[in-house]
Parts: C-alpha cells; sequence; structure tokens
C-alpha cells in the first residue's frame, strides 16, 4: 500500500513540475511535430485561395474562398470517384477478410509439415512488387477473359493483400482456444458451423485490423486502377489524381491541384479522426501479435 | 480414454482438426496461385524471349535479354539506387519512429494532439504525398526555398530534385515521412508492453534515463524492432512511387529503383523480354537481401 502511495506520489510530480529536461522534451516534440505537419498546412492554407492567387503560400490563410475547391471538385468528377473507391475498397476488404480468415483456419489450427509449408508459402508473396508481375497478371487476366473495369483491381486487391492477411490471422487464430472447438464438435456442430460462429467472431480484434491496414492501403493505390482502367469514369480517386501530374510544377496551378490532395484525402481523415482509437489499436495489433 | 486423448494430442492432426479443414483454403490458394505465383513463373519464361508485351509472335533469344541488362549498367545503377532508399528508409523510419514513441510513452501532456501530427502523413494516397513534396522541394517557390529566400539565403540555388546527388535521399525523406508514423504506433504499443516495475528496479540501481533505454527497454521491445524493420526493408526494396511521381528516375538516372526500372522498360520501352530478364535478377536480389536480413535479425533477437 505504502508503495503505491509513494508511486502515485511521483506520478504527480513529474506531471506537475516543469523541470529543465521535460521542457526540453515538450520543445523537441512540437518543433518535430511543426516540421512534419507544416507542408499540410500550407497545402491546406493554399487550397482555401481563388485558383488565381499567386502570392507566395507561406503566406498563411490569407483569403477564404472555395473556388478552388470547386474547379477540382468538378474536373475531378469527385462524386463518382468517391463512389469507384467506396466501392472497390469496400468490395475488396470484406472478400479479404472472408478468404483470408478461411484460410487462416487450417493454417493455424493443423499442425504438420503441410500446414507450416502453407503458411511460408503464403507469406514469402509479401516480398514481391507488384511492378515486377504486373504485364503476366494482365495477360492472365486477359486469358481468362476478364475485361477491364472498375472491379479488376480489387481482384490484385485481394490477391496482393492474402499473403499479410493470412499471417495477421493465422497468427491470432493460435489465441482462440482450441477447447472452445473440441466442446463444439462434441455438441455435433458441423466444420463449417465450427468456423461461422465459434472461430470467426472470435478473430474480431484481428478482423478491425485487418480492415484498417488494408483498407487504408487499398483506398490510397493508385497502381493497379492505372494500369487497369481506361475509361476516366471509372477511375478512384487517387488514380484520378494522376491528370494533376503536370501541374505538380506549376505554381499557377497549386491552389487547384492542393484543393484536389484535400479532397482526395478527406475522407480518410475524417475517418480517422472519428476512429482514431481503433485505427491506433488496428495499426499495433497487425504488426505486435501477427 | 485418458491415454486415447493424450495420443490424439501427439497426433498431428486430430478428431476436432483433421485434413478436411484444408477445404477451407480452396478460395485463398487459387487467388494466389493464379494471379501471384504463376505470374512470377512467367517471368522466367518471357526473360528469354523478345515479347513486347503486346504482340504474341515473339521469338526466343536464349539469354540475349540477360546479357543486355547486366551489360549496360541499368541493374547495378537500379540495385545500389534501391538499397540506398531502403537504408535510408529503414534507419530513419525507425529511429525516428523509435524516438518519437519514447518521448509519448513518458507522461507528457497532448500526448493524443502528438501522436495524432505524427501519424497523420501516413493517411495520404502516395500520389498526394508526391504532388506535397514536389511543392516542398521546388526551386525558388517552393516551400524550403521560399523559408530560405525569407532568411536571407538565395532559394533558387535549392533543387534536391535536380541533383544528381542528392534527389535520391530527397525522395526516400518523403517515403520516411509518410512512414515513420506508422512504425510509431507500432513502436508505442511496444514500449506499452514493458513492466514498469523493471524501470523502477533499474531506477533504484541507480541507471540513468539512457541507461533504462538502451539496458532496459530497447531489449524488451526487440520483436517490436524486428518486424518494424523486416516491414521497412520489404517496402523500401519495393521503391516505386516517388521515382514515378516526383523524379521520373530522373535526373539522368539518379533515382531509377529497381521497380521504376523494370515499370519504363516494359511500358515506355515495350521491351516486356528485358524487363521480365531483369525483373528475375532483381528478385534474386530482394531475395537474397531479405533472407541476409531475416538471418541477421533472428540472431541479434537470440543475443538480446
Amino acid at each position: 500500500m505504502a508503495f503505491g502511495k509513494r508511486k502515485d506520489d511521483r506520478e504527480v510530480a513529474t506531471y506537475m513540475k516543469l523541470s529543465p529536461k521535460t521542457v526540453l522534451l515538450y520543445v523537441v516534440i512540437i518543433i518535430f511535430c511543426v516540421i512534419v505537419i507544416s507542408p499540410l498546412v500550407i497545402v491546406f492554407s493554399s487550397s482555401l485561395r481563388t485558383p488565381g492567387n499567386q502570392t507566395s503560400p507561406l503566406n498563411l490563410f490569407i483569403e477564404f474562398s472555395a473556388q478552388s475547391y470547386i474547379q477540382a471538385f468538378t474536373s475531378m468528377n469527385y462524386p463518382m470517384q468517391l463512389l469507384n473507391s467506396v466501392m472497390t475498397t469496400g468490395g475488396s476488404v470484406i472478400m479479404i477478410i472472408i478468404f483470408a480468415t478461411m484460410a487462416a483456419y487450417p493454417i493455424g489450427r493443423i499442425k504438420t509439415k503441410t500446414a507450416k509449408f502453407l503458411y511460408y508459402f503464403f507469406i514469402s508473396g509479401l516480398i514481391i512488387p507488384s511492378q515486377m508481375v504486373i504485364v503476366p497478371i494482365a495477360q492472365t487476366l486477359s486469358r481468362l477473359g476478364i475485361p477491364n473495369t472498375r472491379f479488376t483491381p480489387m481482384i490484385m486487391f485481394i490477391t496482393c493483400s492474402l499473403p499479410f492477411s493470412v499471417f495477421l490471422f493465422s497468427g491470432f487464430m493460435k489465441g482462440v482456444p482450441i477447447e472452445i472447438e473440441e466442446s463444439a464438435y462434441i455438441d455435433g456442430a458441423s466444420l463449417l458451423k465450427r468456423f461461422t460462429t465459434v472461430v470467426f467472431p472470435l478473430l474480431q480484434p484481428a478482423i478491425v485490423s485487418c480492415v484498417i491496414t488494408q483498407g487504408l492501403w487499398i483506398w490510397n493505390d493508385y497502381f493497379y486502377p492505372m494500369v487497369f482502367i481506361s475509361r476516366k469514369v471509372q477511375y478512384s480517386l487517387p488514380v484520378g489524381m494522376l491528370q494533376f501530374l503536370g501541374d505538380k510544377e506549376n505554381p499557377a496551378q497549386w491552389n487547384v491541384l492542393f484543393a484536389a490532395c484535400v479532397l482526395c484525402a478527406l475522407p480518410l481523415i475524417v475517418l480517422f479522426l472519428a476512429l482514431q482509437k481503433q485505427f491506433v489499436n488496428g495499426i499495433a495489433a497487425g504488426a505486435v501479435k501477427g | 480414454m485418458q491415454q486415447v486423448k493424450k495420443k490424439r494430442k501427439g497426433a498431428n492432426t486430430s478428431l476436432v482438426f483433421n485434413n478436411k479443414m484444408y477445404f477451407f483454403l480452396i478460395p485463398a490458394l487459387a487467388m494466389f496461385l493464379i494471379f501471384w505465383i504463376y505470374p512470377v513463373l512467367q517471368l522466367f519464361y518471357y526473360s528469354v524471349t523478345d515479347f513486347n508485351g503486346v504482340n504474341y509472335n515473339f521469338n526466343f533469344v536464349g539469354m540475349k535479354n540477360y546479357i543486355k541488362v547486366l551489360g549496360n549498367g541499368t541493374l547495378t545503377n537500379s540495385m545500389k539506387n534501391t538499397l540506398i532508399y531502403a537504408v535510408v528508409t529503414v534507419v530513419l523510419s525507425n529511429v525516428i519512429g523509435l524516438a518519437v514513441a519514447m518521448i509519448l510513452n513518458t507522461k507528457i501532456h497532448f500526448k493524443g494532439l502528438f501522436r495524432t501530427c505524427a501519424y497523420f502523413p501516413a493517411l495520404f494516397s502516395a500520389i498526394v504525398v508526391g504532388f506535397i513534396w514536389s511543392y516542398v522541394y521546388m526551386p525558388s517557390s517552393g516551400m524550403i526555398a521560399s523559408l530560405i529566400t525569407a532568411f536571407g539565403g538565395d532559394g533558387s540555388l535549392f533543387n534536391p530534385l535536380g541533383n544528381h546527388h542528392a534527389a535520391l535521399y530527397a525522395i526516400a525523406l518523403v517515403e520516411v515521412w509518410k512512414a515513420f508514423g506508422t512504425t510509431m504506433i507500432i513502436y508505442l504499443a511496444g514500449l506499452q508492453t514493458v513492466d514498469e516495475s523493471l524501470l523502477e528496479a533499474g531506477r533504484i540501481d541507480g541507471c540513468t534515463e539512457w541507461d533504462l533505454i538502451s539496458k532496459i527497454k530497447i531489449p524488451l521491445i526487440s520483436s517490436t524492432i524486428t518486424i518494424n524493420v523486416i516491414l521497412a526493408v520489404i517496402s523500401g526494396l519495393k521503391a516505386f512511387d516517388y521515382s514515378f511521381i516526383m523524379t521520373n528516375g530522373g535526373p539522368g538516372k539518379a533515382t531509377k529503383t529497381l521497380m521504376f526500372q523494370v515499370y519504363q522498360t516494359a511500358f515506355n520501352d515495350m521491351k516486356m523480354g528485358r524487363a521480365s530478364a531483369f525483373s528475375v535478377l532483381a528478385f534474386t536480389f530482394i531475395i537474397v537481401i531479405t533472407v541476409l536480413m531475416l538471418l541477421f535479425m533472428n540472431k541479434r533477437e537470440v543475443e538480446l
């Protein structure tokens, strides 16, 4: 008891007292955060100017206008691209969870050399870069008669995500006690029933982690949509940004470009600010448990 | 009964967990084989042809592609660039990520705000990040250049992306900016598992703050360090985004990474055969580096 009390006192003391060391810590972290965030602040402040305002972006928040946003919004066809992004990300993540939890079930449960081999086989896929295999993949798709639509990149998102997701879920599977399943077996539950009603619900923390890490990556990826989609109406948000590629070195276009950047990132920013706790836990759980 | 159960536990598969479970693997394994493994194997086949990516009437050319790739220096150049890029991003994103995590793990106010600031860049798509940093690095009117001018320097001389020696480091720093937040969050979770009583014991024994970090905290989070380094190396070796968005491989070939070179050979030069030969060699390189790193990390973790 006495020990606990002393510890509390110490905690209060370190919180309250501004020793030179604490001050230094604050100064370091504040300067660091300002450096990290400053490009984003400048981008945001410029995006609020009228497209024609060409004074230095360093003069922060000198004008407030929605015109750059309106211009970016229409030239991107924002609602369409947003819808495409939501559909591809949502669809891919749902399929990844179904396929990866299913695959992780035998890999995490059966203790044979075959299961171990399959585990490493899936993980080895992590080191293959997409750029390397993109042409053979395109040919495989066309040979299978799969046309280039807004849904084609989903096939690749699901496939590319399998190594990490299988790794994540089979790691979590070890934490799901086998006794629960054994009793379900004695109660006469079939294999499929055991998976859907016993194992799958217990994987929930891993599922959150998978949704966040993989969803973040898929939402932001531009490479597969760039290669597989040729019609502008089917573009997702990041690949739609490619139309501004020529503007990045033209200061006259910056305000609209930056408005487009903000619009592109906005859905994730809102989601992150609303679900900060889940994001942080999900990212950490993905790496620590897996 | 007792004996039967014991036997079952010892066996590789059990009554409950039998081979029927492998049916669950089918969808994932099918996708993985068709869209990931089979294309990799096809690379070996294309690498000995003069396939251009479109016309299927291609010829076998033997080892010509390999000789060409090895002979013209593109491979060694992009290997070197990729290695530098990977080392810079791995070291900096881990050192900065760990340092920030350590600061945020102490009892300071506004922890959540600082964490949000540090993690924020990770939310942006590489393409948006590329645009933002193109502005930051631009000579004369860019962010850093204007700051230099504002403080009395000559901002027009500042042009990292146009400099042969600086460009690669400049784009690696962009990757660090985007990646260190994720690394930090993983370190923060690792540091929270460190038992406070161990640190208390260390303090009583008269450890300095640096002793606590180097002799207690870091050894205890060695598995977190391993996972962060492995993830960073894997993504560093895949370097492509900022060469593609910001520099287009330039100036000259200063920022051509392995994957940028593959992409350019296949899509701009329409030489799929040569790109495949290049990919096979690049892939071998990636495997060698990854295996060496895994061996090193395993050994290190045992030592710690």
